[in-house]
């Protein structure tokens, strides 16, 4: 299990954990953690790391959209490998 | 969240939301009226592009009341039958966390519209259907519009419409609304769903037996408790929403409950599942379009890599994309400005002249007196004239930007400056707004409210007006060319770096003070790539230009006139210095003198700057009076031919602008003719050490009315202005100060 922000471009992983406060979200200006999961980014989904440009935000695939999260919510959420896209 | 959210001023009078009981009674609907339609969606699957399709012309933009999310409504009629169309802001669920999404649900639990059309992205289905199972929970009928079918059948996926339909119990309608097609079957659909709408009552989605067991008991305790909110709410809904710990509908719809009671009835949930059941329930929900989505849609085994994919690996590139990102703004900026500049400068040109004289002459003929003549010339034509000069800058720059937004490169641009940005506490989000404000203040802060999140909306909008924007170049056009002519560039530069390096140092200095603690994250889609449509483009260009033409162009207007009579009174004043502007001049000066320039000819024209920085310059020439060019006798057609001649000038000077490779406007040609005198004035009472602090003042010092306004407009409060107010005008000061006490100290001047 490794954090999501350290897969390298092209690498899948799979959802395992994601380690953000409950009701984070709650409150103004804290809602980016909730819109994560309703984006479809939510534990048990396959992830491909599509841009991971050493210290910027990242980007990813989750199902047919691609999702851009600073590094530090990137940090937060735990992954597992699965493999590589050829 | 305050009850006023959704009372739009455009309900319907049946369905005020002051008589719920009232629209609760109309639950038996044939062949009504007016269909009230409400559009939902998810951000990017194309919901707007499918409303101005249906809508067109007669779409109206506005914002929610009290918010500035973006609201459109349509009336128009189809087949005999009037139908109103109302866009949800785009959400991905609809959860109580964010103002669009608490705007989209209190929208359909009040109002209750007639159906509800889900857009669903045809190409990320899993996704959208999680919105869509929480749409079916509120009992509203609703149509699906399976929108971008035509890229989910090129990408060779295969969606089974008629399974869908079978286990969601909605119709689902194929559509491309670029292209327009499918909307007709939509809106036939829809007709027909709201004739019969006990046949096309949404399925109960099953959540498990825990679940539903323990909503079922909810749902009893519920109207026991309450028998007055059968038929106000859907009740399984409510059940839902309880059992979630939902405060904001609980507060809503004034529940009476017995805490214990939901315990009791959750039990089991909890110790089957976990204490969490807000994420039990969202984790069923997307199970369920999890689940649904395997069911009817097929997809290809190979994975062509997409388009959008083959442009982001150049954009997003670690190397190339700030080189990239730098390039396209280049060539906004270049367009914006090249294509506008003649006609801001031909707006300038004829109200200055031909219809300044026009005013006169029309006022001479009826024998106005002469100060009606002069305030309206001097007064109202030349401070209106002077804000619809930065209408065409204003409108080139807003659809340009609407552009890079509708393609989606505008979301890769925040993506690639995010780690800049970081440095003065904001991040990628924040550095749109920044950008345009090198142009003009005012869209930079209009475009803050791309920024959900307050904190980083504020900060932003704090830091803009240290982005030297076009109106102070005339400020410095003159000065440098007054002193520093044989290093007019570097010292330009310095300029427009000294405002970004400030920001950066204010930037670190808020986010340890005024917004300490929240570290900016951010998540954010990046949309595929799309070619925006001109009609939404237009749209859009419209929208975000006509605020500043309604509100900048009364408040100027007033303004304008309250100068003019600050500059003539009292009455019959001789010498400038006695008007009350003089007055409040030599007033202030004193305060200017430990920065090099406290005479009261500076300090009334910096006054006069506030409303508009480019003022400076015209009220320096008026106060040292400067003769201006005379007025040459011209006759009524005379001025009308030069009207229509420099517009021609102005089209042909825009188009060679654009077809100049390298036709950035040089700092000679931003020189008025009548500023030579004014230079010779200039270089009487300033040094140029006294003149490069007196730059550095006008860079920094307060931003001007128009950006108050904008301000104001966008925070609802003065507050944030007051806050910039008083930080640029201590900046102003400290910064002037160091430059010209700092250049004696070093003996310069």
């Amino acid at each position: 299990m490794s954090p999501l922000g350290l897969l390298s471009k092209g690498e899948k992983a799979e959802v395992v954990e994601i380690r953000i406060q409950k009701g984070y979200c709650q409150g103004t200006g804290k809602n980016q953690a909730c819109h994560a999961e309703d984006m479809g980014l939510r534990t048990g989904k396959v992830i491909e790391m599509l841009n991971n440009g050493g210290g910027g935000p990242i980007l990813l695939k989750v199902d047919e959209s691609r999702i851009a999260i600073s590094r530090g919510m990137a940090m937060k959420i735990m992954v597992k490998k699965t493999g590589c896209r050829d | 969240m305050s009850s006023e959210l959704s009372r739009g001023e455009e309900t319907s009078p049946v369905q005020s939301s002051d008589s719920n009981d009232v629209a609760a009674g109309f639950s038996l609907r044939n062949e009504r009226e007016t269909i009230t339609v409400a559009v939902a969606g998810n951000p990017n699957s194309g919901k707007s592009t499918l409303i101005n399709a249906i809508a067109g012309t007669r779409l109206y933009v506005g914002n929610w009341p009290g918010v500035t999310v973006e609201k459109k409504s349509a009336v128009f009629e189809h087949e005999g039958r009037k139908i109103k169309l109302v866009d949800l802001p785009g959400t991905y669920s609809l959860s109580p966390y964010t103002q669009e999404e608490i705007i989209a649900r209190d929208y359909l639990v009040r109002e209750k519209p007639d159906v509800i059309i889900n857009v669903v992205d045809a190409t990320n289905i899993e996704r959208n259907l999680y919105l869509t199972v929480q749409l079916l929970e509120l009992g509203i009928p609703l149509v699906i519009a399976l929108n971008i079918y035509d890229e989910a059948e090129q990408k060779g996926y295969k969606i089974n419409t008629m399974a869908m339909e079978e286990m969601l119990g909605v119709k689902v309608v194929p559509t491309v609304a670029t292209k327009k097609s499918g909307l007709n079957e939509l809106l036939k659909v829809v007709t027909k769903v709201v004739d019969n709408p006990s046949r096309y009552t949404p399925k109960h989605l099953n959540y498990g037996e825990d679940i539903e067991s323990a909503a079922v008991s909810v749902q009893g305790h519920i109207m026991k408790q309450n028998p007055s909110l059968n038929n106000k709410y859907p009740l399984r809904w409510l059940a839902f929403k309880l059992m979630e710990g939902d405060s904001h509908v609980m507060e809503e719809a004034s529940l009476k409950i017995d805490d214990a009671f939901v315990e009791k009835a959750t039990i089991h949930l909890k110790k089957a599942h976990g204490d969490d059941i807000e994420s039990i329930m969202a984790d069923e929900r997307y199970a369920l379009a999890s689940g649904l989505t395997r069911e009817v849609v097929k997809r290809p085994e190979v994975r062509k890599m997409e388009i959008t994919e083959k442009i982001d690996r150049v954009v997003l590139n670690r190397f190339l994309g700030i080189p990239v990102f730098l390039a396209a703004m280049w060539i906004v900026f270049k367009f914006t400005f090249d294509l506008s500049q003649p006609f801001g400068d031909w707006i300038d040109g004829a109200t200055a002249g031909p219809i300044s004289r026009l005013a006169a002459k029309a006022i001479t003929a009826v024998n106005g007196p002469l100060w009606v003549a002069s305030l309206t010339t001097e007064g109202v034509i030349a401070g209106v004239g002077f804000v619809l000069a930065f209408v065409p800058v204003i409108f080139a720059m807003m659809f340009f930007i609407t552009f890079l937004e509708g393609s989606g490169y505008m979301a890769r641009a925040a993506f690639v400056m995010d780690r800049a940005m970081h440095s003065m506490g904001l991040h990628g989000k924040s550095f749109i707004p920044m950008l345009l404000g090198f142009g003009c203040n005012v869209p930079g802060i209009y475009a803050t409210r791309t920024l959900e999140n307050p904190r980083d909306k504020a900060l932003t909008a704090l830091l803009l007006p240290l982005m030297s924007c076009g109106a102070r170049l005339p400020v410095y056009v003159v000065f440098i060319g007054a002193f520093f002519s044989a290093h007019a560039g570097t010292v330009l530069w310095s300029m427009y770096v000294m405002g970004i390096a400030l920001a950066v140092l204010m930037g670190v200095i808020f986010k340890r003070t005024l917004f300490r603690g929240e570290s900016p994250m951010f998540i954010m889609e990046l949309p595929p790539y799309r070619m925006p449509s001109l009609k939404s483009l237009m749209i859009h260009t419209w929208e975000k230009g006509k605020h500043f033409l309604i509100k900048a162009g009364t408040y100027i207007f007033a303004v304008s006139i309250l100068v003019w009579f600050l500059l003539n009174l009292p009455w019959g004043v001789e010498n400038k210095k006695d008007s009350y502007l003089g007055k409040a001049g030599q007033v202030i000066a004193p305060a200017l003198a430990p920065i090099g320039f406290g005479n009261w000819e500076a300090a009334s024209s910096l006054v006069t700057g506030l409303i508009a920085k480019e003022i400076v310059v015209g009220s320096m020439a008026e106060i040292y009076a400067v003769q201006q060019e005379d007025e040459e006798t011209t006759t009524v057609s005379d001025d009308l031919k030069e009207i229509g001649s420099s517009f021609l000038t102005a089209v042909r000077d825009s188009f060679r602008n654009v077809f100049a490779t390298l036709g950035i406007a040089s700092i000679s040609a931003e020189e008025d003719e009548g500023a030579s005198g004014l230079k010779t004035v200039i270089q009487k009472t300033f040094t140029p050490l006294t003149a490069y602090a007196f730059m550095a003042f006008v860079l920094l010092y307060m931003p001007c009315v128009v950006v108050a306004i904008a301000m104001k407009h966008e925070f609802g409060s003065w507050k944030w202005f007051g806050v910039a107010f008083a930080y640029q005008m201590g900046l102003a000061w400290v910064v002037a100060m160091i430059i010209y006490q700092g250049g004696r100290i070093l003996g310069i001047g």
